[in-house]
């Protein structure tokens, strides 16, 4: 079936779905279209929005929660003019609820959020009912920010294999990295984030073969594996480099970015110019990428959405648009959610300008606001994955 | 005197030093006298002419980030403890004997005296203005040289407070530096906790234990963590106090904004009884009585605005339980954007299962088929109880008490009463001022034959 309508765009013609199509065919056409994607372009708006509203109508036709928050908002698919006007649902949402837009398909994964270590906090879940379209919508973002010069490279990763951590979408993504892009793959952690016994080992064998390598791996981990000493990542063969992902949340002794990348530099060798950071939660499941390899550093502190994912910063209190550049909390619409909610709003801090996001770290002395456990629970109420 | 900007561990050295050096003379001051000037001082920051009070008033709104009518509420309640008739109380509610301080005191047949901390390092974080005067209250009561971090937004009261002790008693005074650094700073709080002989500190679970470890075991550790308070309106409450009550929860929630650990976040309501008694009131009506007092107290005692990533919580806080409501799960009620306040009703009896946490001004109000439920409600929570509002209770109200004791919490209060507690309250369950304290005994021979 031909999933593109040519006619029907304003701005010229576009790609886009054409009328009344359901799951299997939205997400066979989504996977092309991302399949078809470099992964650092633009999409029209004309093109964006089209597949936007046509997933917002198919959400909110499927996934009956959904369908009650839209409908006590008083908003229905004939009445929203532009996707921005498609009802948000609050991340913290995933805690109390699945979301399932796949018109009686099973969830193929089910990915946790990773929770706080309080007692009490409940984990949120995402249903993912077509992974094929989370691999199509994974891969060439990733390519372009990890791998624009060669094709494939031997990898080393902090983050657990996703055999070991099947819930974990992070995992996920970098099993999928392996597959595709990997000449060569050694997990150094178990999942629970503890050293293998082999890997110190692995590591000896990544030197002596001299081969540029990708390490893949979270600020926390790559903390902990520099606080062990005893050779560690030291070393790593020229051309290497390193993708970083998450903060530190849970951990009371915040380090900066800067001081986390002048450490791993020292230690491992690889320049700053060569660590990319990537952002991304497991309710949203297109990432962004800090473009440092394809731009220079320049793209420092910058993250560039996947081409079908598009973020505003809204005022924390009405919930309008900042101006560009303005901080404001991130409002993320993504096309690769087709089969749960696509509208997310998180309480990340950052600014938008051309479509690119700068996230705002939190203030300094922000962990302690009183003696209340459930302030203090709130402050950390979203997770990382 | 007065630390301005984070120190230096050189700086933190020689202060202790300082501190140090001023026991001797601290020591041999009756703890009468000690009450006596502090109180007077205390009471100063009541008086309205005051130019103390004034520069409090003045200045802790944005310290603190709160209204000017809040602040001036806050400071109120927690000066009102700090006079000397209320210091007063304290010592002898703690030592019966106060004189037990100054020497050694016969105590059932027993020769004991109650020795301070050599030197007592108080570190509070948060910004619940009062928490700083209050700590280095307690600790010079039982005549301890006094190191206080104060929380970061805290420090204008405890700094206005050895201002004013320097004026009529520069001794006293000096017993005291008030030294800032960032939380997390391992080297200073290394050098703080190894020189004290007992450190107090107030924060999150994480803080505390971070502090703990840094400690070295000759020091004592006396750690206050976070806490939860909630309130339970039984079945037993008359019609009349019905609004009465509500207004009441409302005040306990908004007071400090929520930060304080005698801040409620959940209330139980249960279920009135079948039969046409008239009494108790149910879940559902008293979310919306609830959400009217938030509206009015808004008027009288408002919130400051939000900062970006607090907006973005509290658009957490609403849009799940808008969500909820939305599947037939419950209410919501809130004063909208501009408004800080949050109700949310929830149709759930399980208590086993949380709703999502709430801050600035938020609560969820929560039914109970019986009050016998609230040992499962609270029970996921017991390590962290410590003050819950009541109304309602009727003559079950002991037993409810004990029951809630025996789970974990440690103070059961009419919910008027729960924003302020009196200074001689059992802090988590522990005397303030006993445990700061340790005991020296002379032990006769005698009495030991009479014991045998």
């Amino acid at each position: 079936m031909n999933a593109y309508d040519d006619s029907t765009a304003p701005d010229g013609p576009v790609a886009g779905p054409a009328d009344h199509l359901g799951f299997e065919d939205l997400s066979s056409s989504l996977e092309a279209r991302f399949g078809a994607e470099g992964g650092s372009g633009q999409w029209s708006d004309g093109e964006f929005s089209s597949w936007a509203l046509a997933s917002f109508k198919h959400q909110f036709s499927t996934c009956d929660p959904y369908r009650a928050f839209c409908v006590a908002r008083g908003v229905t698919p004939e009445s929203v003019a532009s996707w921005e006007d498609v009802p948000a649902v609050p991340a913290a949402a995933f805690k109390y609820f699945d979301f399932l837009s796949a018109e009686g398909r099973e969830a193929e994964a089910v990915f946790q959020t990773s929770g706080t270590t309080r007692g009490g906090a409940v984990r949120g879940r995402h249903l993912v009912p077509a992974l094929d379209l989370y691999r199509a919508s994974l891969t060439p973002p990733l390519r372009a920010a990890l791998l624009p010069d060669v094709e494939q490279i031997r990898m080393v990763s902090l983050i657990p294999d996703p055999e070991e951590v099947p819930d974990s979408s992070l995992s996920f993504m970098v099993g999928e990295a392996v597959s595709r892009f990997a000449t060569q793959m050694d997990w150094l952690v178990g999942s629970d984030g503890g050293w293998g016994a082999r890997s110190s080992e692995m590591l000896d064998s990544v030197r002596s073969a001299g081969e540029p390598v990708l390490v893949l791996g979270t600020a926390l981990s790559f903390l902990h594996v520099m606080e062990r000493g005893r050779g560690g990542l030291a070393g790593l063969p020229d051309g290497s480099r390193i993708m970083e992902t998450g903060g530190f949340k849970g951990v009371r002794r915040e380090v900066s970015r800067d001081q986390l990348y002048a450490a791993i530099t020292e230690h491992t060798g690889v320049p700053t110019s060569r660590i990319v950071n990537e952002y991304g939660m497991t309710e949203l499941l297109s990432q962004l990428w800090e473009p440092v390899l394809a731009e220079g550093l320049d793209a420092v502190g910058v993250h560039v959405p996947a081409p079908w994912l598009r973020v505003r910063a809204l005022d924390a209190t009405t919930l309008a648009p900042m101006p560009e550049g303005d901080d404001g909390i991130l409002c993320f619409f993504d096309l690769a959610n087709l089969g749960s909610v696509s509208h997310i709003l998180t309480e990340d801090v950052g600014s938008v300008m051309e479509g690119r996001v700068r996230l705002r770290g939190r203030a300094p002395g922000a962990e302690s606001r009183g003696c209340s456990r459930a302030m203090d629970d709130l402050m950390s109420a979203m997770d990382d994955r | 005197m007065i630390g301005r900007t984070e120190v230096t561990a050189k700086q933190l050295e020689t202060r202790i030093a300082e501190l140090r050096s001023t026991r001797d003379s601290l020591v041999r001051r009756p703890v009468e006298e000690i009450v006596d000037v502090l109180g007077s001082v205390g009471e100063r920051f009541l008086e309205d002419a005051d130019p103390i009070r004034q520069r409090a008033l003045a200045a802790l709104p944005e310290e603190a980030r709160l209204s000017s009518a809040m602040a001036a509420e806050v400071l109120d309640g927690m000066a009102r403890d700090w006079s000397r008739n209320q210091l007063k109380r304290t010592v002898r509610a703690e030592f019966g004997d106060p004189t037990a301080l100054d020497g050694f005191q016969s105590v059932q047949g027993r020769s004991v005296a109650g020795i301070g901390p050599r030197l007592c390092v108080q570190i509070v974080s948060g910004s619940v203005p009062g928490v700083g005067v209050n700590a280095l209250i307690r600790s010079l009561l039982v005549k301890s040289p006094t190191l206080l971090k104060p929380g970061f937004g805290d420090t204008l009261l405890p700094k206005l407070f050895v201002e004013a002790l320097a004026e009529v008693d520069s001794d006293l005074a000096d017993s005291i530096a008030i030294v800032e650094w960032r939380g997390g700073s391992e080297i200073l709080e290394r050098i703080a906790l190894s020189e004290a002989e007992v450190a107090v500190v107030y924060g999150s679970d994480e803080t505390v234990a971070a502090l703990r470890a840094l400690a070295p075991p000759t020091t004592r550790v006396l750690g206050y963590h976070h806490r939860v308070a909630a309130c339970v309106i039984g079945r037993d409450l008359e019609s009349a106090e019905i609004e009465s009550a509500s207004d009441d929860v409302a005040r306990a929630i908004a007071m400090f904004e929520q930060r304080g650990c005698v801040c409620p976040h959940v209330v139980y309501v249960e279920d009135p009884a079948d039969s046409g008694t008239g009494l108790g009131v149910s879940a559902e009506k008293f979310a919306e009585l609830l959400a009217r007092s938030l509206r009015t107290l808004e008027e009288v005692l408002p919130a400051v605005p939000l900062e970006v990533d607090e907006g973005g919580s509290l658009q957490q806080l609403r849009g799940a339980a808008e969500m909820h409501a939305a599947s037939g799960e419950g209410s919501l009620h809130h004063g909208g954007a501009q408004s800080s306040w949050t109700v949310i009703g929830e149709s759930s009896t399980q208590p086993g299962q949380p709703g999502p946490p709430t801050a600035y001004r938020g609560v969820r109000v929560r039914r109970m088929a019986d009050i016998g439920e609230l040992g499962r409600a609270f029970g996921p929570h017991a390590s962290h109880l410590q003050t819950i509002g009541h109304a309602g209770l009727g003559d079950r109200l002991e037993s409810v008490a004990l029951m809630l004791g025996r789970l974990g919490a440690s103070r059961i209060v009419p919910i008027q009463d729960m924003s302020f507690p009196p200074p001689w309250w059992l802090h988590d369950g522990r005397g303030p001022l006993r445990d700061l304290v340790r005991w020296t005994e002379i032990e006769d021979s005698s009495q030991l034959e009479l014991n045998r």
